[in-house]
């Protein structure tokens, strides 16, 4: 019971509320239109309408309507107060796409309360869809597709419409994913024409495509013909027959055709003339292809008029044309091993296999015949596709026939020439250079007609061998590309050689490239001389292995720490190059940049210094400099030797050392001389100045002439006297006048201080310009005792004999008074002469 | 959909013609009468008529050996019997008569070829529900046969502003057994390869 009682509480209050809420929901007015849907650029008016309960509950009218877009407010000035509860606002130019616009009423104290909101839509209007065509897949449903125009940003609806002239089909309406195409409902009926077209409609309106009225036969996109199957001829080698099965459609219409075919291995298809293909068939015969050929067929179809589609292609289909005789010789040539072996070579001939248009079937084995002259043949079959033959040095005549299992080919003749041949008429102006990623070979005929060319070719490597590859061209060809298989970078060294009936001409040889790249590495350059502004830079030519390319030209790239980099240019034919107006004592950066058509490759960087001296700079300073020292010295000793007695007289005094003189002699008294008392006479011979001993030294074995022995002395004496620098009576005897070695033309008193004697001498002159009050001989006051000798002057010329020895001749000392009068002594044969000076008195002493 | 139209309206528009009395010739409406079409008739309508009639002719054979051959014995080895073209009331066709009076006999054909094909495939549907080459077939043909109906009308209209054939059409089959029904349509597809052999080369 009281659970009942609890129930119909919470029933009746569930009542009230859901009363409560819904009067509450209840707006106080709305807005027209409820869902607009505008075309954009256009302008839109809406209008609020308020509910009279509501204006009275909260004391409002249409004044109190507050307009907002997208919560925003809308200007006042776009409001219009229509009567006491309505309002409206209008927009110009509406450009978004969606809005949300809000009526609202100010309350008692400027609350806002939302009376109503709508979305309001644009967009625009459906363009007239256009190219509107349809297509017929044979055994399917027709299927039309159309261009819709522009963007409506609105939901737009297309419908395909068809008919008859005298009934209507159902409306093909277009899916969501595919808007611009549909798939009609109903099989295509043929021979019917149908007209066509499209409406698009959206909110905005409604527009139809232009009508298209076909038969749609007309449209048909046939399937493509099946079990295409290709079948050859024994009897002819050049064709091929086709069959196939048509398409269904084909009892409907007549069809025509495109019928390709490819060798296949080739990616180009050929196709049948199509005026030769433009009927209904099922089957067609090619003609005219290569035997023993694989090739492959493919083919299409559509309506024999024209109209429609054409199929797809078939699927492929290949056959195989019947084998024929090889139609071409095959390329032939030969290599002769040069070393020789009693009487034969060995020579070893070549050829290269057919290509299949060539071989017309599978090639069994080669024929070769060798025929020398007068005798007879000699016949090899060969699987391989070279045989070697050991022949004389004579001429031979080869041939050479590929065989397969029809027939053979027409024979390759080949001359091998005698041992002695000489090839001469070699091609002209022979050129090579790549085209269309091919190495072509270029060359002007010789006068001669030429039975073929052979082209070999290798590539030049500092590694590898030259492994030859050979091909041969007709005598009329004069420019081919290498087939090989070539690479790019390497230098390919080229021989063509002009075979004659008579045997093969001079090779020429060309080196090419395939295609050029830069060196793989650069020269290394060096210095093979530096000098103080100029330096020697040498390389080595890049080996052929990292040219990749001709070598065009070197560029040297040198400077120096601080200065910028100078280019130089340099020729490839150079291996050495001189850097001029180099800095002194200066660090240089030297690299090297070789170039081929394709660019360059730099090499390592070389440093060098250049010197601050050139090279003999030091020497050409140096060596004058010592030599300028040494000839002054020279001279200075020179004039030093010739003015010594000056020197000496002026440097020292010619003091006798009393200890070491004597008095030997007396000189004889000449009493008018040597009045000692009288004045005048002392005085009055003035060249009575010195007392000079001579000494006379003998000549050797052989007496001379007179005139030659007294020149002979006097040289004697001066090399004699030369070295000599001292000796008291030496000495004073020099300090009288200049040298008194007496030339062929200046006769002077020579002075002779030879050492065996010295002799004092008494000067009249004083010591150091102190003069003498007279000029006397003074005796020794020396404490030496005398010799015997000096005792005894006979005693003297004994020992002198005795110390000259026995090849010296015994030595005579005179004394002389008067040097002025030569007096040549009764042994004068034994002496040599001598030139005296003046002498006034002479003593002669021994030290 | 096109199928629908084959075998449920175009029955029943011919239906709507039919009147008691089938295999009489029926008069055509006054030359005066309205005659409209949706759209012109093409220029090549006989062209495409002569190529639906061709058509026709070149498939009915093969629907014919479809037919007996899917109803099983003793249809295929008793053809003489059960399958002669011993069809009553067929609309006749005079091959020298003028091209309206020819067009408007190939109407009549066609008209009854149609209702009877109608027939047909909805009794084979119920017969041999699993023969899908012999109800594609009979669709195709029917479909066709519409198509030369709405071209023949087409020409009559356009050019000899005939806008009404009144036309017959064949035994009902719906309250007939099995094999009568079988019977009835191999009759009738036999019919219908002679005729449409003899409208082919009419035109």
């Amino acid at each position: 019971m009281w659970m009942s009682k609890t129930w119909l509480v919470q029933a009746f209050f569930i009542f009230i509320t859901t009363e409560s809420i819904g009067k509450l929901l209840d707006p106080c007015g709305h807005i027209s239109p409820e869902s607009p849907v505008i075309q954009l650029g256009s302008n839109f008016t809406a209008v609020c309408v308020l509910k009279e309960k509501c204006m009275d509950n909260f004391h409002v009218n249409a004044n109190y309507i507050v307009w907002k877009i997208n919560h925003f407010t809308v200007p006042k000035e776009q409001y219009a107060i229509l009567n006491r509860t309505a309002s409206s606002v209008t927009f110009t130019n509406i450009t978004a796409l969606s809005v949300q616009l809000t009526c609202n009423i100010l309350t008692f104290g400027q609350i806002e309360q939302n009376v109503y909101g709508i979305t309001v839509i644009s967009g625009l209007p459906p363009e007239k869809p256009k190219n509107l065509n349809c297509i017929v897949y044979e055994g399917k449903k027709m299927m039309c597709q159309w261009d819709p125009g522009r963007e409506t940003y609105l939901e737009t609806n297309f419908t395909l419409k068809s008919e008859w002239a005298t009934e209507k089909f159902a409306d093909c309406q277009t899916k969501r994913a595919t808007p611009t195409t549909c798939i009609v409902d109903y099989s295509p009926v043929y021979f019917v024409n149908i007209e066509v077209w499209v409406e698009a409609e959206n909110a905005l309106g409604k527009v139809s495509s232009n009508h298209i009225n076909f038969d749609p036969v007309d449209k048909v996109k046939p399937s493509p013909p099946r079990n295409l199957s290709v079948s050859n001829s024994e009897e002819l080698s050049s064709i091929l027959k086709l069959s196939w099965i048509n398409p269904n459609i084909k009892s409907v219409i007549r069809l025509k055709y495109n019928i390709q075919y490819r060798i296949k291995d080739d990616s180009t298809w050929n196709q049948i003339p199509p005026e030769d293909t433009s009927t209904t068939r099922s089957s067609f015969t090619v003609q005219d292809l290569q035997p023993f050929t694989e090739y492959v067929f493919r083919m299409r179809c559509m309506k024999e008029d024209g109209k429609g589609f054409w199929s797809d292609w078939s699927e492929e289909a290949s056959g195989i044309t019947y084998e024929d005789r090889p139609s071409k010789a095959p390329s032939f040539w030969y290599k002769i091993d040069p070393s020789h072996t009693n009487g034969y070579r060995s020579v070893q001939l070549i050829w290269k296999t057919l290509s299949p248009f060539e071989t017309n079937g599978r090639i069994l084995d080669y024929e070769v015949t060798l025929t020398r002259w007068k005798s007879r043949l000699q016949n090899y079959t060969v699987n391989d596709t070279k045989l070697t033959v050991n022949l004389t040095n004579d001429r031979y005549i080869a041939t050479l026939t590929a065989r397969n299992l029809v027939g053979k080919s027409d024979p390759s003749v080949l001359t091998i020439p005698a041992c002695d041949f000489q090839a001469t008429r070699p091609v002209m102006d022979l050129k090579a250079f790549p085209k269309d990623n091919k190495l072509w070979v270029e060359w002007t005929a010789p006068n001669e007609s030429v039975r073929k060319y052979i082209l070999e070719w290798c590539v030049l490597s500092d590694k590898l061998p030259c492994i030859l590859d050979w091909q041969q061209e007709d005598g009329t060809t004069h420019r081919t590309y290498l087939r090989g298989n070539l690479v790019e970078s390497k230098c390919y060294l080229i021989t063509v050689t002009p075979v004659y009936a008579d045997g093969p001409g001079r090779p020429e040889s060309i080196k090419a490239y395939l295609k050029q790249a830069p060196p793989s590495q650069g020269p290394m350059v060096r210095t093979k001389k530096v000098g103080k502004n100029e330096a020697v830079l040498e390389w080595d030519q890049l080996p052929v292995d990292v040219q990749n390319g001709f070598i065009r030209n070197y560029t040297i790239f040198y400077k120096t720490i601080i200065g910028n980099e100078t280019a130089v240019n340099v020729d490839s034919s150079h291996t050495e190059y001189t850097l001029s107006s180099l800095t002194s004592d200066t660090l240089y950066m030297v690299r090297m940049v070789a170039y081929t058509d394709e660019g360059g490759k730099d090499g390592p960087e070389f440093t060098f210094t250049t010197p601050k001296f050139a090279q003999g700079e030091i020497e050409a300073i140096v060596v004058p400099v010592c030599l300028a020292i040494l000839f002054t010295t020279l001279l200075g000793v020179l004039f030093c030797f010739n003015k010594r007695d000056l020197i000496k007289k002026h440097i020292w005094p010619n003091v006798p050392d009393p200890s070491k003189s004597h008095i030997a002699q007396w000189s004889p008294p000449t009493p008018p001389r040597h009045n000692f008392n009288s004045k005048d006479q002392m005085y009055s011979d003035s060249n009575f100045t010195d007392v000079s001993v001579v000494e006379i030294e003998p000549n050797d074995k052989k007496p001379l002439p007179d005139d030659l022995k007294s020149l002979d002395l006097f040289r004697k004496e001066k090399s004699g006297t030369e070295g000599h620098s001292s000796g008291i009576g030496g000495s004073s005897c020099m300090s009288s006048s200049r040298p008194s070695i007496s030339s062929g033309d200046e006769n002077e008193s020579a002075q002779n201080t030879s050492s065996t004697v010295q002799y004092s001498t008494v000067v009249h002159s004083g010591y150091r310009h102190q003069v003498p009050s007279v000029q006397v001989f003074s005796r020794s006051e020396s404490t030496q005792p005398l010799l015997d000798s000096e005792e005894r002057p006979e005693d003297l010329q004994l020992i002198d004999n005795v110390d000259s020895g026995d090849n010296i001749l015994p030595r005579q000392q005179y004394f002389k008074q008067n040097c002025s009068q030569q007096e040549t002594s009764p042994d004068i044969s034994q002496f040599e002469r001598i030139s005296g000076s003046f002498c006034s008195g002479c003593f002669w002493s021994r030290c | 959909m096109m199928k629908i139209l084959a075998a449920g309206v175009v029955p029943l528009l011919l239906v709507l013609h039919w009147k008691p009395g089938a295999g009489s010739p029926l008069p055509i409406n006054p030359v005066n009468a309205t005659c409209n079409t949706h759209h012109p008739c093409p220029s090549n309508l006989m062209s495409q008529i002569r190529s639906q009639l061709a058509q026709l002719n070149g498939t009915a054979n093969a629907l014919f050996i479809l037919y007996y051959t899917a109803q099983g014995e003793p249809f295929p080895n008793n053809l003489d019997k059960l399958c002669g073209p011993n069809v009553t009331d067929f609309p006749p066709f005079h091959a020298n008569g003028t091209e309206k009076v020819r067009l408007v006999e190939l109407y009549r054909i066609v008209a009854y070829l149609g209702t009877a094909l109608g027939n047909i495939t909805r009794d084979q549907k119920t017969l041999n529900p699993t023969a899908h080459s012999l109800h594609s077939k009979l669709n195709a043909t029917a479909d066709t046969l519409r198509g030369l109906l709405s071209n023949v009308l087409c020409r009559l209209c356009s050019k000899y502003h005939v806008a009404h054939v009144d036309v017959a059409y064949g035994p009902d089959t719906s309250g007939k057994d099995v094999f009568q029904k079988k019977k009835l349509g191999c009759q009738l597809l036999g019919k219908y390869k002679q005729v449409m052999a003899v409208l082919a080369q009419a035109f």
